[in-house]
């Protein structure tokens, strides 16, 4: 009895520790542990943990499950943070379990004011000190006592006003700050990135994503098209402490499908942007699509690697864009090294050498309908990719899938969604798509285990050998790393649409899925 | 994009905002319409998988209002989805680009030929060895209990001559072989990385995990084999047969009919 009470004190005292910034820059030290929305800044989703692994994962099965009794798409991953877990859901919910048992600690429920229909997705949470931060869908920043989840303090991004701005991604805790972005590419929305100090949630900072006139870039707007032109940052940036540079991937223009209204370049949609967190000013940028129409924003995760190029190592940030080529810049200067198609692409005939992309004929959406490869979602989307240090190769989900896209000149309505018109899968031929292998410093693919749905789901790698990840009919799987056999599946029963974690608690490992309204955690046999 | 552009899409189809002014509202709709009604009514709104909206006759209720119902809640047990996220102008501008395309009263026009004719082509033709009317039939191929309301008779003609020329996602064929040399057609029923399953001609289910076949083929043929030469005056019976199913024959038709274009 007293070596438990022993045991349960030395547990309690563990989890009482404060995750400080030190930690979060240490993150991949606490292979245990998973204390941001990557796994660690520079986004690798890999873990050096092998107690599931090649030869015992067919012995892989659920521990337990937690439901949420939410509906709709599961977008979340969890933190895990010395044997607790937290995530969040729709509707302004966030909650702490024990990661051994799923047995709940807390749950928050965001008040919302009445009247507001706010139910956009939730991706997560991030931690600093004993607080968790999240935003909520009305474009709210929460801070929560990460012991109680009772709230600290709110900031409002936005006003509040229906079919305009509205917040989903899981925040970002850089130093002393709150890094989040907002939503609304198709709702004429403006698009910024913000920084909150964690101890008051006053604004530090916030960069707006698309220049007025007079400012740098402003010129690439016909016109005052860039008070409506979109480029919101909808999804969770990396961050280099030892440049002390965020990376930030910014949203498509809009309106998203009829480019005539905002002829130009359109900076710094569909970019990658490169911040000091510090002070919110723009280091370098690059764009990936210049004056895109096809929705092809550049959301996909700023992996962040260290890699051999042309025989010596170089600092790169790595990007499967949606638009279907793998690009591989200089992480300190932005230099362009490569970009290659990792999909079937029917819209660029080549990328030039500062990788601008040189069009094909025909690409453009119209009033008859123009058909283009990739689809409107792109050959990938914002779920995660992962990088396998032992193999060197970069896995990602990849869609194949076409759509004709038809355009129109939209009128401007606040509220009202503006994309100047539609687009339509084609119905010729099937969608597919599949897990990838690429080797990042050739853009080749190594291997790819097909689907047989175009999946919105992402990957995890481990020392074990194993990539996970998920598809559209709700299958967890498990794959060799090197050789892309599938060895062990689960069908959860509906589509999966966020990326797996792992995780340790007491001398074991975890798998965590979110599914349908559920997390389910799988491990081996005790 | 935000959360999943393409299942979005299928549900609940963008629309573009437009201008006031009558003229234009017809114009607009007219570009409402290809780009979102145009897929299954054809491009001139004559008919296709959907009914033309030129001759379709609306049998329960004929206002403004009822087509605006039909928009933007469906018709369910048909494949006409809910748009409910249509704005109300566009919804306005669709109706009147509807209305101008067959005046404001919309009358149906009959199929020619003796229907009591052919239905017996029907029978002996043996369409009913794969497809239902009411409780009699196969579940093989489409239910054509209420084809009429459904489908325009040009429609109907080519699915009848040249039946590999639209093939509904839920009618697509399949041809598995077994790794014990088996070979297996059927109608795919579902799919997935790891599964198949089909509805066979004997109105059985066939299950397999993908581990167990040799491959998978998609044929780009109908499992529907092509009436080229069913003589013209049977063909047209037939065809005024077809026309008249309206899902009245049953009570299981009738739980099925909703108010909308029938």
């Amino acid at each position: 009895m007293r070596r438990l009470a022993l045991g349960l004190l030395a547990l309690a005292s563990l989890s009482a520790q404060q995750v400080t910034s030190d930690r979060l820059v240490n993150a991949l030290k606490e292979q245990q542990n998973w204390l941001t929305y990557w796994g660690d800044y520079s986004a690798i989703r890999h873990r050096d943990l092998k107690q599931i692994n090649t030869s015992n994962v067919r012995n892989l099965r659920l521990d337990w499950m937690y439901q949420t009794g939410e509906t709709g798409a599961f977008e979340t991953v969890p933190l895990v943070v010395d044997g607790v877990m937290y995530f969040t859901a729709a509707h302004g919910i966030a909650v702490a379990l024990d990661a051994r048992s799923g047995r709940q600690l807390w749950q928050y429920k965001h008040a919302f004011p009445s009247g507001r229909n706010a139910t956009a997705v939730n991706r997560g949470l991030a931690i600093l000190g004993d607080r968790l931060f999240m935003v909520t869908a009305d474009s709210n920043v929460v801070a929560l006592e990460a012991k109680t989840g009772r709230k600290i303090w709110q900031a409002e991004m936005a006003p509040w006003v229906p079919g305009t701005h509205y917040a989903s991604l899981a925040p970002l805790v850089i130093k002393d700050k709150v890094i989040v972005g907002i939503s609304g590419g198709e709702q004429a929305v403006r698009g910024f990135i913000d920084a909150y100090d964690a101890k008051t949630g006053e604004r530090a900072w916030r960069f707006y994503t698309i220049p007025l006139k007079g400012e740098p870039g402003g010129d690439t707007w016909l016109g005052d098209s860039a008070q409506h032109g979109g480029g919101p940052a909808w999804m969770t940036g990396t961050y280099d402490p030892q440049l002390n540079s965020l990376y930030w991937g910014v949203g498509n223009p809009g309106p998203d499908l009829f480019g005539d209204v905002r002829k130009g370049d359109n900076l710094y949609s569909c970019s990658l942007v490169v911040l000091d967190p510090d002070t919110g000013k723009l280091k370098w940028h690059f764009q990936f699509t210049p004056h895109d129409t096809h929705d092809w924003d550049a959301a996909e995760t700023p992996m962040l690697l260290d890699i051999d190029w042309k025989g010596k190592p170089r600092k790169v940030v790595v990007q499967a864009n949606r638009n279907a080529f793998f690009y591989v810049l200089d992480r300190e200067t932005g230099e362009f090294l490569m970009g290659k198609p990792f999909a079937r692409q029917t819209w660029a005939k080549e990328l030039d050498n500062k990788g601008r992309p040189i069009l094909m004929a025909n690409t453009e959406p119209n009033t008859d309908g123009n058909r283009v490869c990739p689809g409107l979602a792109g050959a990938t989307n914002w779920m995660a990719p992962s990088y396998n240090p032992q193999t060197k190769l970069f896995y990602l989900a990849v869609r194949e899938q076409c759509d004709i896209f038809y355009a129109a000149p939209p009128v401007l309505i606040e509220g009202k969604s503006y994309w100047g018109s539609v687009f339509r899968g084609v119905t010729d031929e099937k969608e597919s798509g599949s897990l990838t292998a690429l080797d990042p410093a050739t853009g080749e693919t190594k291997w790819a285990f097909k689907y047989f749905k175009a999946p919105w789901a992402g990957t995890l790698s481990t020392a074990g050998g194993l990539i996970f990840s998920g598809d559209e009919d709700g299958y967890l799987m498990a794959f060799d790393a090197a050789t892309g056999e599938n060895l062990w599946k689960i069908n959860t029963g509906t589509r999966l649409v966020t990326s797996p974690m792992t995780y340790m608690v007491g001398g074991r490992q975890y798998v965590t899925m979110p599914s349908g309204g559920s997390i389910l955690t799988f491990a081996l046999p005790q | 994009m935000k959360l999943l552009p393409v299942a979005v899409a299928l549900l609940f189809p963008f629309f573009i905002s437009a201008q006031n002014g009558s003229e234009q509202d017809v114009e607009q709709g007219r570009a409402l319409f290809r780009s979102n009604c145009a897929f299954c009514h054809g491009l001139t709104a004559g008919g296709g998988r959907g009914p033309s909206l030129i001759s379709a006759k609306l049998v329960r209720g004929s206002t403004n209002d009822d087509i605006k119902n039909i928009i933007r809640s469906g018709v369910p047990g048909t494949s006409m989805p809910s748009f409910e996220n249509i704005e109300k102008d566009d919804l306005d501008k669709l109706v009147r680009y509807i209305r101008h395309l067959g005046g404001s009263n919309v009358i149906s026009v009959p199929v020619n030929g003796d229907a009591d004719a052919g239905k017996r082509v029907y029978g002996r033709s043996g369409c009913a060895g794969c497809h239902r009317i009411g409780d009699e039939g196969s579940n093989f191929g489409p239910d054509l209990s209420r084809v009429g309301s459904g489908r325009s008779s040009d429609y109907i003609h080519q699915s009848i001559v040249e039946p590999s020329a639209d093939i509904p996602a839920e009618y697509e064929g399949v041809t598995l072989f077994t790794k014990d040399g088996k070979k297996i057609t059927g109608v795919r029923v579902n799919e997935d990385t790891f599964t198949v399953q089909l509805r066979l001609g004997n109105d059985r289910f066939a299950l397999f995990n993908k581990s167990e076949l040799k491959e998978v083929i998609y044929p780009k043929q109908s499992l529907m084999p092509a009436y080229k030469t069913l003589p013209a005056k049977d063909l047209q019976n037939l065809l005024a047969y077809l026309d008249s199913l309206r899902g009245q024959q049953t009570s299981g038709a009738d739980a099925i009919k909703t108010k909308g274009i029938k």
